[in-house]
């Protein structure tokens, strides 16, 4: 399967052949592939969601297009790992953070860093908050309020690059460098369908009254927007500095 | 407009080379005025083949006004060393010209053709003969086949000079040795060969001849081409900035004169940009919206 560029951008400058890696967020398994791709001797990939849990099973078990016996795919927390304490060399977190609400990176920022060697390097893909013109980001607010008024947290947080970097500063971790993976973020029509969708099932949970009006504004929005190209995807890379 | 070395060959190519298969499609006079509009824009390399219909012969005319302006590659299909030289032969005499600069061989596919063209009797000793003889002045080779196979025929041919291959987002953000025209860009970088990127403007194959006839296409293009220009400027910058010597303008007319402008205009393009392009490409063709993230 073909690894995307965000990913082999991310990691091509990062030690990862040879490395015990971990994946966390493990998605449909991008970024899993490309740790597989670069070398890594051994990768976990964590997820919470038991359908990604499947496709990352797929994907890299015995068959599968990325089939690897280098890969395990643990489904679990991130704010409870699996894994022991210094364990992994390289950490990825690609697209992680932006469907992590505010109240859990600390429980997250502080269980990678228990995992972590104590030179270990992480890996942080995300997308900086979108510009306040830009269409899809009505799209997302429509998303964030059906999903926040149903579920009681908003599906996506879009957290600039310098709040993780701090984020992280606060567990010992020391900024190596910055990266633009993408500038502008193409998002196509199957995302915004696809972002629409979320809204729209978050939505049907709502009384009629809430929950149709936000229905019609990710209608209009959809055919509204068709694709938007805008906003940036950043990589950043930090070292846990050596005790 | 910009220019770059093509390969060894000592000739300074510009960015934009014009795919003369667009004059089959034009009268005499659109014709002539098409070539007065590319030489007037910078454009000093052209290509052109005899499977081309009449282009040869629209080219001739202007081709013989401006033959020191105009950086001319030609190319055949024929394998073997008689039909090769038949082809070169008559490909000079419908041009009306005493030389050409590139002679390629035209749409390798086969590793059954490369052994031919490479063996005795052979279309490249035609070639050689007829480069002693000053009817051509250097060797090319053409290829929408894989890219393995380009690579093979760059180990075995060691005259030659020039390759050209289909460079754009799409093929760039597959992986797996079948699209890895990179790899041919990388080597012949390495080996000084000039490069020639061909469908940078491609937006997909045409949908079936039961959906959609081969007459009641828009475009003369072998695929559906990318029409704004927005789209040709993206897809421009991209081709040019992938490192190719010269991207080469697509099939139809109608196209030209913004392609044109898009090179013209080139200034090189972001990487971060690159990898957009790619990216949204590769949401573009996947069916389902599988993923909500890049
Ligand atoms: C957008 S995807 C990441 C894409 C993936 N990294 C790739 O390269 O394809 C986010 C993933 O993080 C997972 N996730 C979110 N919160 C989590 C948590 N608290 N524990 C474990 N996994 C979590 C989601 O289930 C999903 O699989």
């Amino acid at each position: 399967m073909d690894v995307p560029e965000t990913v082999t951008t991310a990691l091509e400058d990062r030690p990862v052949a040879g490395a015990t890696c971990l994946e966390a967020g493990a998605g449909v398994g991008n970024t899993t592939a490309g740790l597989l791709d670069a070398g890594a001797r051994r990768v976990y990939a964590v997820t919470n969601d038991a359908d990604h849990a499947r496709t990352v099973r797929e994907r890299v078990g015995p068959g599968g297009p990325d089939e690897s016996d280098r890969a395990a795919l643990l489904e679990a927390d991130l704010r409870d790992l699996p894994l022991a304490d210094d364990s992994v060399d390289v950490i990825t977190a690609h697209g992680l953070f932006n469907v992590l609400p505010p109240e859990s990176l600390d429980a997250v920022a502080s269980e990678l860093t228990r995992v972590a060697e104590s030179d270990c390097h992480l890996v942080v893909d995300d997308y900086a908050p979108l510009p306040d013109d830009a269409e899809m980001r009505d799209l997302f607010s429509v998303e964030d309020a059906a999903t926040e008024l149903a579920d009681g947290r908003p599906a996506l947080t879009f957290y600039p690059p310098a709040a993780l970097r701090r984020l992280f500063a606060g567990y010992g971790w020391v900024f190596d460098r910055r990266r633009t993976l993408l500038d502008p973020v193409p998002w196509t029509e199957s995302h915004v369908e696809a972002h629409a969708e979320v809204a729209r099932s978050a939505a049907e949970r709502l009384p009629d009254e809430l929950g149709g009006p936000l229905c019609e504004e990710a209608d209009r929005l959809v055919e509204s927007i068709g694709e938007e190209s805008v906003g940036e995807m950043y990589s950043v890379a930090m070292r846990l500095a050596e005790e | 407009m910009e220019t770059r070395s093509l390969g060894d060959t000592g000739h300074e190519s510009s960015v934009l080379t014009f795919g003369a298969i667009a004059l089959n499609w034009l009268e005499q006079d659109g014709a002539d005025q098409m070539v007065e509009l590319l030489l007037d824009r910078g454009v000093n390399h052209f290509d052109v083949a005899p499977t081309y219909g009449d282009a040869e012969l629209k080219l001739g005319p202007k081709l013989r006004q401006h033959r020191e302006d105009i950086f001319l590659g030609c190319k055949t299909q024929a394998r073997d060393y008689d039909g090769a030289r038949r082809k070169l032969e008559r490909s000079l005499d419908r041009l009306g010209v005493e030389t050409i600069d590139l002679y390629q061989v035209h749409g390798l596919e086969y590793d059954e053709e490369l052994d031919t063209i490479t063996g005795e009797d052979g279309a490249l000793e035609a070639f050689r003969d007829a480069r002693d003889e000053g009817l051509i002045d250097h060797i090319g080779l053409t290829s929408h086949g894989n890219p393995q196979l380009i690579l093979d025929a760059m180990n075995r041919i060691d005259d030659l000079e020039t390759v050209m291959f289909p460079l754009n987002p799409v093929v760039v953000g597959k992986d797996g040795e079948d699209h890895d025209y990179e790899a041919v860009l990388e080597r012949a970088d390495e080996q000084n060969v000039g490069t020639l990127g061909i469908k940078a403007f491609a937006e997909g194959p045409w949908p079936p001849t039961d959906e959609l006839p081969e007459a009641d296409r828009p475009y003369a293009n072998w695929y559906e081409p990318v029409d704004t220009p927005a789209e040709i400027e993206e897809r421009f910058d991209f081709a040019a900035a992938q490192g190719l010597t010269s991207v080469v303008s697509p099939g139809d007319p109608k196209l030209v004169a913004m392609v044109l402008d898009a090179a013209r205009r080139y200034d090189g393009m972001d990487e971060s940009a690159q990898r957009s392009l790619v990216e949204r490409l590769r949401h573009d063709e996947s069916p389902v919206p599988e993923q909500l993230h890049h």
